[in-house]
This record gives C-alpha cells, sequence and structure tokens, in this order.
C-alpha cells in the first residue's frame, strides 16, 4: 500500500510537472539561472587562485655575490638555501653567463658593453636564483642571508625589490579571498529568496486545486507529495541543464583564457570535468534542499484546517 | 445519522454563523437546507465536513463526534461523506476520469478496485463517454455531474450538496436534483442547500429553514416558505 501511494505522489508530481509546462519552464529557468550564476561564481574562484598562482610561480630573488668570492661557497650557500624548507629551487649562474646575458641583454655595439671590454675581465660575481614554494617564504629567506655569515659574500639582492610586491599580493590574495566569500555569501541568500519566490508562485497558483485535494480527502502527505517530487524535477532538471550550457561555453572560452593569463596551466575545462560529480552533486543537494523546505512552507498556509 | 446539539458558529468580531442549532437527521433522508444569503447555511456545509469546527456544541455523524475531530483525521472523515459545491471543485489539470479516480487513489485504494470504481461512478452519472475530457472542455452540468461521480466513489453515506445547481441551467438543475433523487433511492442521505424555490417544492421533502444562524422551521415534506 505504501509503494503505491509513494508511486501515485511520484506520478502526480511528473503529471503536474509537464501539464504545467510553462510554470515549470519559468521556475527552470530561474533555477538554472541561479545555479549558472552559482557556478560562475566558483569558477571565477578558480580563475582568481590560478592567476595568483600564476604570479607567485613568476617571482623570484636574485642574489648578487661578491665578485671575490668563489664558486665553492657561492653553492655552499646554495645548500644551505635548499636546506630551507620554503626553498622551492635554487639557480646557480655564473659570472660568465651574467656577463654573457648581459651583453646579450644590451646588445654588443652598445657603449655598456664596450666599456666593460675596455676595463678588460668580468666584473660579474656569481648569481643564484631564488624561488620559494610560496611568496610568504621570502622573509625567511632573506633573514637567513641577512645572517653574517652570508652577508660578508652577498655584493646585492634584490629581495627587497620584492618584499613590497610578495606582501602586496599576498594582502590581495587575502582580500580576494575574504571578498569572493562574502560575494558567494550575498549570492547565494539572493538565489535562496530567488527560489522561494519561484516556488511560491508555482505553489500559490495551485492554491485551489490543494483546497479541492482536501476536499476529497486527501492527507497533507499525499498533497505535498506531489509538490516535492515536482521541486525535485526543477532541480534536476535546471542542473542538468547548468551542466550542459556551462561545458560547453568553457570549452569556447579556454584559449581566450589561456592567452590572456599567458598560461596553459589555466584549464578550467579540466577543473570542471574532473569535479563534475561532487560540483553537480552539491548543487543538486543544495538547490533541492532550498526547493523542499520552500515547498513545504509554501504548502503550509494552504494545508491549515 | 447527523446529530448536532446546541451548535454555534461565532466567528471573529462576534459575527453570529450559527447559534444554538439542534437537529437530527436520520439515515436515508433526503433534507433541504433554504435560508437566504448569509444565513449560516454554508456555515452548516463547512462545519459538517470539519471545514470548520463550532465554537460551542456537539455534531456526531455516525457516532463519530466530529467536533473533537484531530487534524490527521480530517481527510478520513470527508472520504465518508460526499460533497458536491456550486463552483463544482473539479481540479482543472486532470480529466474526468482522473478526477473522479483521484477521490480513491488519495485514500490508497488499489488501482484494480479504482478501475473497477470509476466506471461505475460514471456510469450512474451517464459520462462514460467522457472519460478523457479535462474539466474545462465540458459543460457546468456536466461538471456537476462528475463532482457527484467523485462524492459516490466512496459509496458515502452521506452527500451534502452546497448550491448543486446555483451555477446550471434549468435543465441540466433537474438533472442534477434527479440524480440527487436516484443516489438517496441507493439509501443515501442527502442534505441539499439551495436557494431554488421551485427545485425545494417540488422535491416534497424535509425542508430545514435558517435565518440569522437559527434553525426557524423544520417541516416534514415542506416548503419553500421565506
Amino acid at each position: 500500500m505504501k509503494l503505491s501511494f509513494l508511486m501515485r505522489v511520484m506520478k502526480f508530481g511528473v503529471q503536474d510537472f509537464f501539464r504545467n509546462f510553462w510554470l515549470s519552464a519559468a521556475t527552470v529557468s530561474v533555477l538554472t539561472l541561479t545555479v549558472i550564476s552559482i557556478n560562475a561564481l566558483v569558477l571565477m574562484n578558480v580563475l582568481g587562485k590560478i592567476a595568483v598562482t600564476t604570479v607567485e610561480s613568476k617571482i623570484d630573488a636574485s642574489v648578487h655575490f661578491r665578485q671575490d668570492v668563489d664558486e665553492s661557497r657561492v653553492k655552499t650557500v646554495r645548500v644551505a638555501l635548499l636546506g630551507l624548507p620554503e626553498v622551492k629551487e635554487v639557480e646557480y649562474v655564473s659570472p660568465e653567463e651574467s656577463l654573457q646575458q648581459f651583453k646579450i641583454d644590451n646588445g654588443e655595439e652598445s657603449e655598456l658593453v664596450k666599456s666593460l671590454e675596455e676595463i678588460e675581465g668580468n666584473p660579474f660575481g656569481a648569481t643564484l636564483i631564488v624561488r620559494a614554494h610560496d611568496t610568504s617564504g621570502y622573509s625567511t629567506i632573506m633573514q637567513t642571508l641577512n645572517q653574517p655569515l652570508f652577508a660578508s659574500l652577498i655584493e646585492e639582492k634584490d629581495f627587497s625589490d620584492y618584499e613590497a610586491m610578495v606582501s602586496r599580493l599576498n594582502a590581495i590574495t587575502g582580500k580576494l579571498e575574504i571578498f569572493l566569500l562574502a560575494v558567494t555569501c550575498a549570492f547565494g541568500v539572493i538565489a535562496l529568496l530567488i527560489v522561494m519566490n519561484a516556488v511560491r508562485v508555482s505553489v500559490y497558483t495551485h492554491r485551489e486545486e490543494i483546497s479541492i485535494m482536501r476536499l476529497v480527502g486527501a492527507s497533507n502527505w499525499f498533497i505535498r507529495g506531489p509538490f516535492y517530487v515536482e521541486a525535485l524535477i526543477w532541480t534536476l532538471v535546471s542542473v542538468g541543464l547548468t551542466v550542459l550550457l556551462l561545458y560547453p561555453a568553457l570549452i569556447i572560452i579556454q584559449p581566450f583564457l589561456q592567452r590572456f593569463f599567458g598560461s596553459n596551466s589555466v584549464d578550467l575545462v579540466s577543473f570542471y570535468t574532473v569535479n563534475l560529480l561532487s560540483l553537480v552533486g552539491l548543487q543538486v543537494i543544495g538547490v533541492a534542499f532550498m526547493t523542499l523546505v520552500t515547498t513545504k512552507l509554501a504548502t503550509a498556509r494552504y494545508l491549515r484546517v | 445519522m447527523i446529530r448536532l446539539k446546541n451548535v454555534s458558529k461565532i466567528y471573529p468580531g462576534n459575527i453570529v454563523g450559527l447559534q444554538n442549532v439542534n437537529l437530527h437527521i436520520r439515515p436515508g433522508e433526503f433534507v433541504s437546507i433554504v435560508g437566504q444569503s448569509g444565513t449560516g447555511k454554508t456555515t452548516l456545509v463547512k462545519l459538517l465536513i470539519s471545514e470548520e469546527r463550532p465554537s460551542s456544541g456537539q455534531i456526531v455523524i455516525g457516532g463519530w463526534d466530529i467536533s473533537l475531530v484531530r487534524s490527521s483525521e480530517v481527510p478520513l472523515l470527508r472520504r465518508q461523506i460526499g460533497v458536491v459545491f456550486q463552483d463544482f471543485k473539479l481540479l482543472p489539470k486532470k480529466t474526468v476520469y482522473e478526477n473522479v479516480a483521484f477521490a480513491l487513489e488519495v485514500a490508497g485504494v488499489r488501482s484494480s478496485r479504482i478501475r473497477a470504481i470509476v466506471p461505475q461512478a460514471l456510469k450512474i452519472v451517464g459520462l462514460t463517454d467522457k472519460v478523457d475530457r479535462y474539466p474545462r472542455q465540458i459543460s457546468g452540468g456536466e461538471q456537476q455531474r462528475v463532482v457527484i461521480a467523485r462524492s459516490l466513489v466512496h459509496r458515502p453515506k452521506i452527500i451534502v450538496a452546497d448550491e448543486p445547481t446555483g451555477n446550471l441551467d434549468s435543465i441540466n438543475t433537474w438533472e442534477i436534483i434527479d440524480l440527487l433523487r436516484r443516489i438517496n433511492g441507493f439509501g443515501t442521505t442527502v442534505v441539499l442547500v439551495t436557494h431554488n424555490r421551485e427545485v425545494v417544492n417540488s422535491l416534497q421533502r424535509r425542508v430545514i429553514t435558517i435565518d440569522r444562524g437559527l434553525v426557524v422551521s423544520d417541516v416534514e415534506e415542506g416548503k419553500y416558505v421565506l
């Protein structure tokens, strides 16, 4: 008996969805737009993180050693730096390579290069190019290099140039995360209100039917059931439509994003594909929860005896 | 069958719906309840189907004190009383067959039983050829017959008809009254609330007159005397 009740409730829910086609279409449209907006927000969040990572990966710090410091001592410093957990890699650039690079950068015929040739000899010392795992690691690296043992060997280090930039970037990253969290929360509230309104309108248009169902002896559960089924269908259709619309859109905009960031690591399509199940699952749960709770609240006022 | 003891219904603002009404309607009776608009006829119908609760007094239907009925029991009560309204109250998105079947489906009746009962009910009201039509595709008289078919499917002991001919022309009016008479002939108690003088006078059955919430006359084989 219970099973036939359940089957009837499902049948009526499906019937209502199709027989109130335009109302269903309007509700699904609103829900789809809401889900697309939430997806866009998630993807913007991902994009923001990719952007920060891209910028961070381009940051390095150069440590220029005095001309009289020999290679073995520079390499000792390198080993010491590599021992720091914050350090990702340390590249050794010999004085010869530095000179060669200087000539390339300024041109063989330039005044600067000619004046160097007059000096006869290489004025450059060795250089270490240091990259940290994280921008916050540079302050530790700088503290290490400021120790007297190392400081006496170093001619110049351009950490200080980066220091301001790194702290700025960290501040921006932190603020961006707070901003996106706030936007997500605000959007969540707006989405909740939109969904509540759409469901309330749908239930309101059925108020006459609800009173008739009560008159012929339908229990509250039997009256509410088809609305719940309809709400679940709206949820599934809207999330499905979102995937169908968003996936091709991502494929289209992917090349533009990669060109903009100058990196193939910006791959939203892969992110979406890999996380499809969890994204769809979370959205179905979230939207279904919203629609079901709203349906319960919206039908309650018409079910009072 | 139906017994009202000192039943009053007072709405907010001290508006009197019914006042100290005492009634006893016996099984198998055909009772007409008459009175001018706003005298409490519809209030009485709403109390009988537990759409509203009395402010005081007791309503007993078939031994069941419905003045104390719990909300969860109201659907059970409504499955035992057939109700017919002036404005039909059909589900617009369901066909004639589905509207009639719905009253059984909500009660959890097996599909095979529904397939057996619904055509019988539709045959009684003469609508076997319009089972697939939607309410908007049939006339007012036919819609009212669908409502009567729907009210019959539970084989109720009582049918309460609130102005069932109010929206119908005279031909359809007499068809509906004949139908109610036939149903009464099967032993079902019929409570007919109406304004229609001709109908009441032609029935020559018990007439209860309500005025300003009070029962002012109760006459066996009565006439419309307002």
